[in-house]
């Protein structure tokens, strides 16, 4: 079974606007992957006119929100680079137990990269960000570049929650069957990188190997 | 042989399964989205986890909540697979400016803001060489397609006007009604071209695939939603009603106002589209609501009308029919014009839940036979000089007493049996009880809802609704898990039990109107018509007292002299015929 990769676009994102866009771009592409029943919850986003769907279990919600506080975390320790959310789907494969350990592979069949360039100052109160990609005119005033940043934020992720749907809709023969379950149906995995890393890459590699963890969720 | 022909049959009735409740659910899903009036509670909420999901709701791993009464009707419209299904969702708007009439209140102006194409497309090449799996795979990607489409929902410009409808109501000024019909009603070219498209991917199935597709406009600043309404709702005080309404029913507040009307009116004329009013005439002052709704209802496009010479008389439209039907679906279209937006109201809140049905001596709704409107009418036919209408109405009657019995009966009839009087109840929503046999059911709902009791009232709904999940038990009789092995039975053969069930309960509701009708005090006084009896009734009823005996002695002599009349004439017709041969 292949593994399909989706890149999304990368987002141009203030400190304070991490934790909204991460939240609705990794549950909207939950709400396509927990094919089992679910009821779905609409969520409204506080910063901007978007609407998203969630799926509706509590536990995922926790654990998508632990995972952007860690996010987070790392983008205070580590500024001035790009940095990456990955979100794998794995079929979990037991091997022939071996007379040392019980090997327990992780087969990816799908992974999403959320990128995210994130301003350098993490203070919600600044108005001007050195990595902001804007041109910034000497006659604007900073709400009204805030503003047109804003905007141009809210396309984008528009886009990016678009570029889902199209990527849910056009490949659809990898996923396995469906288990018999309420709510999220795979096992799945988020992990954090940075552009920095020399591990950047490796972490991809290591994946593809793990023979780690049983645990589905890292 | 057997077996694969088997397999072949259950798979196909499989993927026609599958078909049909994909065009529901997706119907379901573009609806709860734009028409805040479709929810039958009238909420905008989240299910809550803990609640139970029917089993017609799980179709598709997707639990939605209760599904609109609307949504029931495709299941008689869409019996044909094959035909498109299209859902306009239309932006109603009043303009500022000199109406129609010259009445000085603005023009409705309607505009299709997205066209949802959802249609299985057959194609005899793709026959199945594939293997058993087929319709599961369709179902799996299907659950793809379907979430897909919930986003996609949310996240096109009509959502916002939804929400703020949904949150402002009557302030917003503006109303979202939508239309579905299984053929498109052509739009102009300007509107080609700002509406944008989108398609997604369609879902391979066994022999043809599904397809979702829409065009939408990108923008919907053009319509100004962001202003509130430049008319103030007002709020006439002494408003008295029209006689189609009921006049002893309180003015509707907004909270029963915004929700969906569960019952609606046929049109008869329009097998293949329906569309919804919702609760429009809520947003604009009533007087604005006067001529304008009376124009809207004229200048209907015709376009909506099916090309179709279908007659479905047991279509059930799922909303209000005052923005698309031609005046003969409304029985008295002065009277709807001349109440404008009040009637609406009123007339959707009489559509709702079971309320107390007024006393039908005292008031009468248009549409019951005139003879009762005058509760005083006596029962018994007029005097002498009327009895040759009588003669002349029923000569061909074997009886004048016979006849005249049959027509006493008759009015009195459209209280107390379902003799089928044609009491001309077209007016009276049709509900949904059984699949089959609605020209009955129609005509019984037409009785009740004009003259039942609260008691009858609420046991057919609560039958109805006891029908329906019967109905969707037996469509959906076990959860559709992709991998397991399905083990349903065929829905077909069971929900012919399912129909009989409700036709006995039916006839259970019958019966009991016909007792409590019968064994009502004044009605029997009504029913005397053999003349035996009327001296000792004529003394006990109040209603009755200017009546006497020695009137009612000279109305039997009446009748005698005719019946001798008739039979005369019927023996001389009798010799002549002799003679002639």
């Amino acid at each position: 079974m292949n593994c399909e990769v989706c890149q999304l676009k990368e987002l141009d994102v203030e400190y304070f606007e991490i934790g909204e866009v991460l939240r609705c771009i990794l549950h909207t592409i939950f709400f396509h992957r927990a094919l089992g029943l679910v009821r779905p919850k609409d969520v409204d986003l506080e910063l901007f006119e978007i609407t998203y769907v969630q799926c509706g279990d509590a536990e995922l919600e926790k654990k998508v929100d632990e995972k952007i506080d860690q996010f987070i975390d790392r983008v205070e320790k580590h500024p001035n680079k790009k940095n990456q959310i990955c979100l794998s789907f794995f079929e979990v494969k037991n091997k022939q137990a071996t007379w040392f350990t019980h090997k327990v592979e992780h087969l990816y069949w799908e992974q999403w990269y959320i990128n995210l360039n994130v301003a350098q100052h993490p203070k919600p109160q600044s108005g001007k960000s050195h990595h902001s990609k804007l041109v910034l005119d000497p006659g604007e005033s900073a709400s009204d570049e805030r503003n047109a940043r804003r905007a141009t934020l809210e396309s984008s992720l528009h886009e990016v929650l678009f570029q889902i749907i199209k990527f849910v809709n056009e490949k659809k023969d990898h996923i396995p069957p469906i288990p018999n379950m309420e709510g999220v149906s795979f096992p799945y995995e988020i992990t954090i990188s940075s552009s920095s890393d020399s591990a950047f890459g490796m972490d991809m590699f290591k994946r593809m190997l793990q023979t780690g963890q049983p645990t589905m969720l890292s | 042989m057997d077996f694969q022909y088997n397999n072949n049959h259950n798979e196909h009735g499989r993927n026609d399964q599958i078909v049909s409740q994909f065009l529901l659910k997706t119907l379901h899903i573009v609806l709860e989205s734009r028409v805040p009036y479709i929810r039958p509670n009238g909420r905008r909420g989240n299910l809550s986890l803990g609640s139970q999901v029917r089993k017609s709701d799980k179709w598709f791993n997707l639990a939605l909540g209760e599904r609109p009464t609307a949504l029931d009707s495709l299941n008689f419209w869409h019996r044909n697979l094959m035909e498109p299904m299209i859902i306009d969702i239309i932006l109603v708007q009043e303009m500022p400016g000199l109406g129609q009439n010259g009445s000085g209140y603005g023009a409705l102006v309607e505009t299709v803001i997205e066209r949802w194409v959802v249609q299985y497309e057959y194609s005899r090449a793709s026959q199945s060489h594939q293997s058993s799996e087929s319709y599961k795979k369709t179902y799996k990607k299907s659950i793809i397609l379907l979430r897909s489409l919930y986003t996609m929902m949310r996240l096109l410009p009509a959502y916002r006007a939804y929400r703020k409808l949904s949150s402002k109501g009557k302030a917003c000024g503006f109303d979202i009604v939508y239309k579905v019909s299984s053929f498109s009603a052509p739009v102009t070219r300007s509107e080609e071209q700002v509406m944008k498209p989108y398609s997604f991917i369609p879902v391979e199935a066994q022999h043809g695939r599904l397809s979702v597709s829409v065009k939408y406009r990108e923008s919907l600043s053009d319509f100004n939603l962001e202003t509130s309404a430049s008319l103030p709702p007002e709020i006439i005080t002494d408003y008295v009603g029209s006689p189609a309404t009921d006049p002893f029913r309180a003015f509707p507040d907004h909270k029963v106002a915004t929700s969906f009307p569960v019952r609606e009116i046929p049109p008869p004329q329009r097998p293949h589209s329906w569309s919804s009013g919702g609760p429009f005439m809520y947003n604009q002052s009533p007087p604005a609501h006067h001529s304008s709704s009376g124009r809207y209802d004229l200048s209907s496009s015709p376009t909506s009308y099916d090309v179709y010479g279908q007659r479905t008389q047991n279509y059930r439209p799922p909303t209000h029919h005052s923005f698309d039907d031609s005046p003969p679906f409304s029985p008295s279209p002065p009277t709807y014009l001349s109440s404008g937006g009040n009637y609406m109201q009123s007339r959707l809140r009489s559509e709702t839940a079971p309320v107390s049905i007024p006393n039908p001596l005292i008031t009468t709704p248009r549409y019951l036979s005139p003879n009762l409107s005058d509760p005083n009418r006596h029962s018994l036919p007029p005097m002498s000089p009327r009895s040759t209408r009588y003669e002349v109405s029923s000569h061909e009657s074997p009886s004048v007493i016979r006849s005249l019995k049959k027509s006493e009966m008759s009015r009195i009839g459209d209280l107390s049996s379902a003799s089928g009087s044609g009491s001309a109840n077209h007016y009276s929503p049709s509900h949904k009880i059984s699949r089959d046999n609605k020209d009955d059911s129609g005509r019984f709902s037409g009785l009740l809802s004009s003259s039942g009791s609260p008691r009858i009232g609420f046991s057919r709904s609560s039958s109805r609704l006891s029908l329906q999940d019967e109905l969707d038990d037996i469509d959906f009789s076990c959860p559709f898990i992709v991998d397991d092995v399905d083990t349903c039975d065929s829905p077909v053969s069971q929900s012919g039990i399912g129909v009989k069930q409700g036709k006995k309960s039916q006839d259970a509701a019958v019966g009991a109107l016909v007792r409590m009708l019968r064994t009502a005090p004044p009605l029997r006084q009504d029913s005397s018509c053999c003349s035996d009896h009327v001296e000792s009734q004529s003394n006990t009823s109040g209603l009755f007292m200017s009546r006497k005996t020695s009137d009612a002695l000279e109305e039997l002599k009446a009748y005698t002299g005719i019946k001798h009349l008739i039979l005369s004439k019927s023996k001389d017709t009798k010799q002549q015929h002799l003679y002639s041969l």
